[in-house]
């Protein structure tokens, strides 16, 4: 940052200076860079059309990966905040005269501009829709992904910029260039970073016992406390995916479809079958995760019914009449993993409604989405 | 050492292309409606955050400077940074604007509860600071 610039528009420079914004900028850039990468993760996750199957391993992969993207994100918020504030002056710095430095500062600040927008429209969006609350017109999925891109874009042509800036920065002493003393008893450069990575401390330990169960003592303001009918929280309950209740009632049969034929079991048909109990995690979108042991019939044993060859993709039908995901797709890996079951039951008790009685999803490694509630049919794709 | 000017070039365009790649993918998969409102949340970001937060931020830093004693000066700020900081993230929480009651696992803490805990963690931590920094002047440098 130019100096004389800075102080020409009334601000000192103590504070909002080059040394303090390289270093909150360098932090707030790898955390960007990791929620990217998360959310890259999920998306690829969520889509059905992979061309590379999703692996089912570790069963807790997409729990951390998901995890860490709401908690970075979360981070971000302190983070933003500083450095928008160190570099608030240069919001007035006075426009270049001479028609080509004036072109060249256009361009720079048409890129800070859609930086800015794009990132505080990120996190504002994401912590909104984590805790359910939706209060705009757009899809959240393909507006928060597109906007990574440009977010992630814009940072990139910010760094290349910058860099000449950063590195003199980042090589100096923080209190490199400090002209002026502070008015007596004020924060230094030091205490204002040390202040925000407290801050950045606090945002994730206040909010990420969501997915860490050590932490939902003192996460006082996480989404979740962790608990819920049967002892895990839910997303969406059978009342708003519009579950009948005939539906799920005497009249409740699950098909099972290849081609031509199909195998049409009742809940007591597949209770005759061989159980297994599997202790794994559940982990949404949202970013919330917990763990449960699932019981019921191994997929591969229903698929089986109809003689599917291995890797075969199954796709799964809810009863559920509202929302996308009332039908998934399974990819072979997930279809032939021992572990993918579809449960009857849940922590030794049956399923209930909200976790998606009759019979539900569960494979390792895999979107809370997904996890298909209130299972009717299975058919085995071509 | 210095980095040269076509390395730099070289990774604005990446950015540059990057970002519209954003663009597109943001464009062409919404309809009109979907991305006036994209449209109307990306300038309400930037419009709160210059024309309202900042100013707000500037005129507590001058009240801080003027109003609080030294002593206390660089506790308080770094308090405001931590206690504002996570009360803004927390106002979807703290708004409880997703409530569903089809769905008692979603929000089911007591945010204000748990709020008031926070500050008072953090005003506790600001009044051990200040007191700490007032004794250490007291004593004359050894």
């Amino acid at each position: 940052m130019s100096t004389a610039t800075a102080r020409t528009a009334g601000f000192s420079t103590r504070l909002r200076s080059t040394a303090v914004a390289a270093r909150v900028g360098l932090v707030l850039g790898v955390c960007f860079a990791i929620c990217f990468v998360t959310g890259l993760v999920s998306h690829y996750a969520q889509d059905v059309a992979q061309p590379l199957g999703f692996p089912t391993s570790p069963a807790w992969g997409y729990r951390v990966t998901q995890g860490l993207h709401v908690i970075t994100g979360t981070a971000c918020v302190p983070l933003l905040l500083v450095k928008l504030w160190t570099v608030y002056p240069q919001l007035f710095r006075r426009p270049p005269r001479g028609l080509r430095r004036l072109a060249v500062e256009v361009a720079e600040r048409l890129s800070i501009a859609v930086l800015v927008a794009s990132a505080i429209f990120q996190l504002a969006s994401g912590l909104a829709n984590v805790t359910g609350w939706y209060p705009w017109a757009f899809s959240f999925r393909p507006t928060h992904y597109a906007l990574a891109w440009v977010a992630i874009g814009s940072l990139v042509v910010h760094v290349a910029v910058k860099l000449p800036l950063i590195r003199s920065a980042l090589g100096a002493d923080v209190d490199e260039g400090l002209e002026q003393e502070g008015p007596p008893g004020a924060l230094s450069r030091r205490g204002l970073l040390g202040a925000t990575w407290a801050a950045a401390a606090v945002a994730v330990v206040a909010t990420a016992g969501n997915t860490v169960p050590w932490l939902r003592k003192v996460s006082v303001l996480a989404t979740h406390t962790g608990d819920g009918p049967q002892g895990l929280p839910i997303t969406r309950s059978a009342k708003a995916a519009g579950i009948e209740p005939e539906a799920v009632g005497a009249a409740y049969v699950l098909e099972v479809v290849r081609g031509e034929r199909t195998v049409t079991l009742s809940r007591e048909d597949l209770l005759a079958m061989e159980q297994q109990t599997r202790t794994l995690p559940i982990a949404c979108v949202e970013g919330w995760s917990g763990t449960a042991d699932w019981t019921g019939v191994r997929l591969r044993d229903l698929i089986d019914l109809v003689e599917a060859p291995l890797g075969s993709d199954v796709q799964v039908t809810s009863l559920q009449q509202r929302g996308a995901f009332s039908r998934s797709v399974l990819q072979g890996g997930f279809v032939d993993d021992e572990r993918t079951t579809l449960a009857l039951a849940i922590n030794g008790e049956t399923l209930n409604l909200d976790h998606g009685y009759p019979a539900r999803i569960i494979a390792p490694n895999r979107p809370g989405v997904l996890q298909t509630k209130w299972v009717t049919r299975l058919e085995v794709q071509a | 050492m210095r980095t040269g000017l076509a390395p730099r070039i070289a990774l604005g365009a990446v950015g540059v292309l990057v970002a519209a790649y954003g663009a597109w993918l943001l464009l062409s998969r919404q309809d009109a409606e979907q991305l006036r409102s994209a449209a109307v949340w990306l300038v309400a970001g930037v419009v709160l955050h210059d024309v309202v937060l900042a100013p707000v931020v500037v005129v507590l830093g001058l009240l801080v400077s003027r109003v609080v004693p030294p002593v206390a000066r660089a506790p308080i700020a770094a308090g405001a940074i931590v206690l504002g900081s996570v009360t803004l993230l927390a106002v979807p929480v703290l708004g409880r604007f997703g409530e569903r009651s089809d769905n008692p696992s979603l929000l089911d803490r007591d945010y204000t509860a748990g709020w008031l805990v926070l500050a008072a963690v953090v005003l506790v931590a600001v009044v051990v600071a200040t007191l700490a920094r007032a004794r250490r002047r007291r004593q004359p440098p050894s």
